[in-house]
């Protein structure tokens, strides 16, 4: 996040410092994300940011969403962008389809971010079948990097379309020390999805 | 990845100002402490970028007032580091290093301490598990230290200095915004000074700022923000002042190697 970025994100802050704010996720207690059905049992104690990337989706994180960054996306349906658009006219997010293939979701998610940090540096580096909350799903890894960031950052998703709406985990950090440093928290997260 | 999604639809609420009254600028680990004279302390090559910043608050950087920072800056810092009462040494990169792992650290520190100053430094904002009295736990992880050149130090010193100076066009919309009674900062002007215990990759010094003083586009102006930048920092004798007085470049004694290297490591 360079200069501007941050300055904008605490004039945010202190423009909504009467907003809820941050809040504590206990461990061990079932808790339902991005205000929807699914549901999840943290091993660890994380963050959850007031501020969310859109709808259907909120944020965890354990020392900032820079570092490591958790996000639920909570059946999106379809017809529906990842998160809000930042230039629909001339580059609008692509949407969610009722009739997606579990193979459809890592193109979609890479395009989505494509635009979103107005990068080219965005990859999808594997995909694997694998269940998620009950259902046929898929598992992605990826890595991007942020226009003007040295900082190069890994991520895994696993989804699933349930009911023609897309459920999906997301985890990323930075490749140096934190991807790796809160992976098995992010997997025990993704293995306890349930509805 | 959000950060960047609220970049547009922030741009009013940019408007805002900042409450600074709520803002943390300085955090300790707890139970840190730096005696002078104990450690070998090395400087990395300090991060530097310098640019305008747009009507609507886009950084777009200048390549000459970039490379007067770095000249003003690097000869700040090497007038500084004799006052800060440890031996600091200048990073030098053993040839056939990998140089970019050495610059993702840097744009990891960088990254660190966006992430101090938004969810640590301001109050409002601070994150549940780092409201546990006396928190400051921020690492750029261990394996730092296998950094070749970093073997035999103690500590790793970071600095970062970026401004983005409003363009007219900037200075106009934000009178105008005045005019119609809402707050609209022009300009950033940050500066991150902080030490890296390389036994275990942790922050265990900061001083952070997005609004410094100091232009570094002149030699004034660095000493002032150098002054800034390691205002309070760990095992600094006394009184003695950070910044030496301003000698004209004509002036200017042989360099001792380290404070040469200082001078022209800045990147």
């Amino acid at each position: 996040m360079d200069g501007a970025r941050t300055l904008i994100l605490l004039a945010i802050v202190a423009a909504s410092s009467a907003a809820s704010g941050n809040k504590l996720i206990s461990p061990r207690t079932k808790i339902a994300v991005a205000r929807s059905p699914l549901m999840v049992n943290p091993s660890i104690e994380w963050n959850k940011l007031d501020a969310r990337p859109g709808r259907n989706a909120e944020t965890w994180t354990l020392d900032g969403d820079a570092l490591n960054d958790v996000t639920f996306y909570g059946g999106i349906p379809a017809g529906k962008t990842l998160f809000a658009e930042v230039d629909k006219r001339n580059r609008p997010l692509p949407r969610v389809s009722a009739t997606m293939l579990l193979t459809d979701i890592p193109p979609l998610f890479e395009n989505s971010y494509r635009i979103a940090l107005d990068t080219p540096l965005m990859n999808i580096d594997s995909v694997e079948p694998m269940a998620f909350a009950g259902s046929k799903g898929v598992r992605f890894t990826y890595s991007f990097t942020r226009q003007n960031e040295e900082v190069h950052r890994r991520g895994e998703g696993r989804a699933a379309m349930i009911g023609g709406k897309l459920y999906m985990i997301t985890y990323e950090a930075p490749i140096l020390h934190y991807f790796d440093k809160s992976l098995a928290a992010f997997r025990q997260l993704a293995d306890s999805a349930s509805f | 990845m959000k950060m960047l999604r609220w970049v547009l639809p922030a741009m009013a609420l940019a408007c805002f100002a900042v409450s600074a009254s709520a803002q943390e600028k300085t955090g300790n680990r707890p139970g840190f402490t730096l005696a002078p004279g104990s450690a070998r302390i090395v400087l990395m090559r300090p991060s530097i970028r310098v640019g305008e910043q747009s009507t609507g608050g886009m950084f777009e950087p200048n390549a000459d007032w970039t490379d007067q920072a770095k000249e003003n800056l690097g000869r700040a810092i090497a007038a500084a580091q004799s006052g800060l009462g440890n031996a600091i040494v200048s990073y030098e990169e053993a040839a056939g290093v990998d140089s970019g792992r050495v610059a993702e650290y840097r744009a990891l520190f960088s990254t660190v301490v966006d992430s101090v100053i938004v969810y640590q430094f301001f109050v409002g904002n601070r994150l549940e598990t780092k409201k546990r009295k006396g928190s400051f736990e921020w690492t750029l992880g261990p394996d730092i230290a296998k950094l070749p050149g970093l073997q035999n130090a103690d500590y790793a010193l970071f600095v970062t200095v970026e401004d983005h100076y409003g363009s007219t066009g900037r200075k106009v919309a934000q009178l105008f915004a005045a005019m119609a009674g809402v707050g609209m900062t022009s300009g950033v002007h940050k500066g991150f000074a902080g030490l890296v215990d390389l036994k275990t990759g942790d922050l265990v010094w900061l001083n952070a700022d997005l609004q410094m003083g100091g232009d570094v586009r002149t030699a004034e102006g660095a000493q002032r923000r150098v002054s800034q930048l390691f205002e309070g920092f760990p095992g600094r004798t006394g009184s003695r002042p950070v910044v030496t007085p301003l000698i004209s470049k004509a002036a200017v004694p042989a360099p001792t190697t380290t404070s040469a290297a200082v001078a022209t490591m800045v990147d």
